[in-house]
């Protein structure tokens, strides 16, 4: 069996035991202001920032910036945009013709402008990746400073599929010339409350 | 054919070689302006490559734990000892479920195992979603890059082969055009595949998930759509915690293309109801490379590339003059484990400058170990006669360690004083269009630190 003599090769040639490094997060501390290093980062990577006080506001907001969405899924039980419902029940590839969908998200890292959601947040997982564009809200107060808080924030999280998420689709595999929108969503705009 | 006569090849077009040396010293700059705004980065480093120890003198308990708790989320695990049988289990999964077509994004390991020809001679489609990695698929040529895969391709030459094989306008190469039609292509692809194979960024142990990272969100578009995902995985991808992710996302991409995170950093913990997933998790020559003591740390690699675009010679002599899956510094210590003699040229072409060992984000010691493979290359395979005279000089020069202790500082001195008619040799060819790297008389440490103040 395979196993069995993978398995045993490591036995018999790996090094003796290493212990596992102490973690001192307080080395990583910054004092920096969460949300403008979110913001400044996000925009960096390609994604776009809208700031806003009132949740009466959002969708005014967002049909603002997406004036010709049709074909728009929200999973976020603050908006009310939606023209299409869907279940878990909904078969991915009917999703196809899908142009914005939006979505609640849940932690915002300030160090790489990266946005946690997870499948209960958008319920068929490929609705982030196969919409044309893609509208997360964020509040400021769910902004964490790096990787290490985000982790620990997501730790106790039902596990299934989840992803930071970094700006829109991008590329630059022709010739170093970066272009917006390869294969998953090609804008992402956070709306920050 | 050697290195040196394959980086002679490249060579031939000096206005590309130009542009490939400068566009991956351009990433290699991202890559430190990246570095440097992150406070504690060295800290992040030594924390990666202590986390890495851990696992190799762990790795069997770590991967008995992850198999465990992945079954318990209804992931299939499968083991595979060699390319070969890992071939033959992608196949039977797909002959089960009656799988035709395929979609896959980048993996390192299935290009090692050689899984689409492999795939394709029994009458599967397979294609390859990466942009970079779709066109050297329709190149029909291996990627030359680990993350960079069509980095020895110009726009025009992109366009000529969309032209041919996706029907698009002549466009001059354009990059937005370009994308934008393969965008199309693949959305096409992905909608009609029945299967998904990707590649495992991390698996970790504590939970029995992986983690996938990509910039496109190509790995993320064919698993979701298609029933079945099938990830592979090197024994060597386990991190014990969820939590050391921080540490490893944190480095990844900042190294691989400067940029702080890649787009998608997708974790994989269980399927969607009504589908599968398989993880394949394979040796192919790795536990041996376990056992050499010298060697055991290059495991450690997450691929992220650093040490080609830093690289002296990978950028002036191109990926494909390796003629090894993974090319660069790191393949020149990975490929002899695997195949000594076909590989004995890859450890000698370095200048063990040690660029290299500086920018890796785990801290393996790469120049060191390509020394220490030339050591042994010398004693076992029969070297090109002028390859020998270098390597006397360069012995007497390394093996008076009281004077030249370190590795790095003879490298230098060999190239400050031996005569350049032996240095631009034939074993030389990336040195023959111009002069090599400027020797400075500063360690690189001092080097690098005036460069940049
Ligand atoms: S050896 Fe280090 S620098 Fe090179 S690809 Fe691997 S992790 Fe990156």
């Amino acid at each position: 069996m395979s196993r069995e003599s993978i398995l045993s090769a490591i036995k018999k040639n790996k090094p003796e035991q290493v212990s596992l490094p102490e973690i001192d997060l307080g080395i990583f501390h910054e004092d920096v202001d969460l949300v403008e290093t979110f913001s400044k980062n996000l925009e960096s990577v390609g994604g776009r920032i809208v700031s806003f006080n009132r949740i009466e506001d959002l969708d005014a907001e967002i049909k603002k910036r997406y004036p010709n969405a049709k074909h728009i899924v929200s999973c976020s039980s603050e908006s009310n945009l939606a023209t299409m419902s869907i279940s878990n029940e909904t078969e991915p590839h009917s999703l196809e013709c899908i142009d914005l969908v939006i979505i609640d998200a849940q932690v915002g890292v300030s160090e790489n402008g990266a946005v946690w959601i997870s499948d209960n947040d958008f319920i068929v997982r490929v609705l982030p990746f196969i919409t044309n564009d893609l509208v997360l809200i964020l509040s400021k107060k769910d902004i964490c400073l790096h990787m290490h808080e985000a982790y620990n924030i997501i730790s106790k999280r039902y596990r299934t599929f989840g992803l930071f998420l970094s700006g829109p689709s991008k590329t630059a595999d022709i010739e170093q010339c970066l272009v917006i929108g390869a294969q998953g969503a090609v804008s992402l705009t956070v709306f920050l409350i | 054919m050697s290195h040196a006569k394959e980086a002679e090849l490249f060579n031939n077009d000096e206005a590309k070689v130009n542009w490939h040396d400068q566009a991956l010293w351009f990433v290699r700059n991202k890559r430190d302006k990246a570095a440097h705004t992150v406070k504690g980065w060295e800290e992040l480093r030594n924390l990666a490559s202590a986390i890495k120890a851990n696992v190799l003198s762990n790795l069997d308990e770590y991967l008995v734990e992850f198999e465990e708790n992945a079954q318990k989320n209804g992931i299939h695990i499968h083991w595979a000892t060699d390319a070969e049988e890992h071939n033959k289990i992608v196949h039977n999964i797909l002959l089960k479920n009656n799988a035709k077509k395929v979609v896959k994004s980048k993996s390192m390991l299935t290009e090692e195992c050689h899984l689409n020809p492999y795939l394709e001679v029994n009458g599967i489609e397979v294609i390859d979603t990466d942009l970079g990695e779709r066109i050297v698929q329709l190149a029909k040529e291996p990627p030359s890059h680990i993350v960079l895969p069509a980095i020895h391709k110009t726009k025009e030459e992109v366009d000529v082969l969309f032209q041919k094989h996706l029907g698009t306008i002549p466009s001059e190469g354009n990059p937005q055009y370009l994308t934008s039609e393969a965008r199309k292509h693949l959305r096409n692809k992905f909608l009609k595949a029945d299967a998904a194979i990707t590649g495992v960024n991390f698996a970790v142990a504590e939970t029995g998930g992986i983690v996938v990272c990509t910039n496109e969100g190509n790995a993320d578009m064919g698993v979701h759509l298609a029933k079945i995902h099938i990830a592979s995985m090197g024994i060597e991808k386990i991190i014990p915690k969820e939590k050391h992710l921080g540490i490893f996302l944190r480095l990844l991409a900042r190294s691989a293309t400067g940029q702080p995170i890649t787009t998608y950093s997708s974790h994989f913990n269980k399927p969607s109801e009504g589908k599968e997933m398989h993880i394949i998790i394979v040796d192919n020559g790795r536990t041996e490379q376990l056992g050499r003591e010298h060697f055991r740390s290059s495991l450690n690699c997450i691929r992220c590339g650093a040490c080609m675009n830093t690289c002296p010679i990978y950028r002036r002599s191109g990926g494909h003059s390796y003629k090894a899956t993974i090319p660069g510094p790191i393949g020149s210590i990975l490929s002899p484990g695997t195949d000594l003699k076909k590989h004995s040229s890859l450890p000698f072409a370095s200048t063990l400058c040690g660029s290299c060992s500086d920018v890796c984000p785990v801290k393996i010691n790469i120049h060191e170990q390509l020394y220490q493979w030339r050591q042994i290359i010398t004693k076992d395979v029969k070297q090109p006669i002028v390859k020998k005279t270098v390597l006397k000089m360069t012995g007497r020069v390394l093996g008076n360690s009281k004077l030249y202790g370190f590795f790095g500082k003879s490298a230098r001195f060999m190239l400050k004083h031996l005569p350049k008619s032996v240095i631009n040799s034939q074993t030389n060819t990336w040195g023959k269009a111009r002069d090599l790297p400027k020797v400075e008389n500063d360690n690189f440490e001092d080097w690098y630190k005036k460069r940049k103040s």
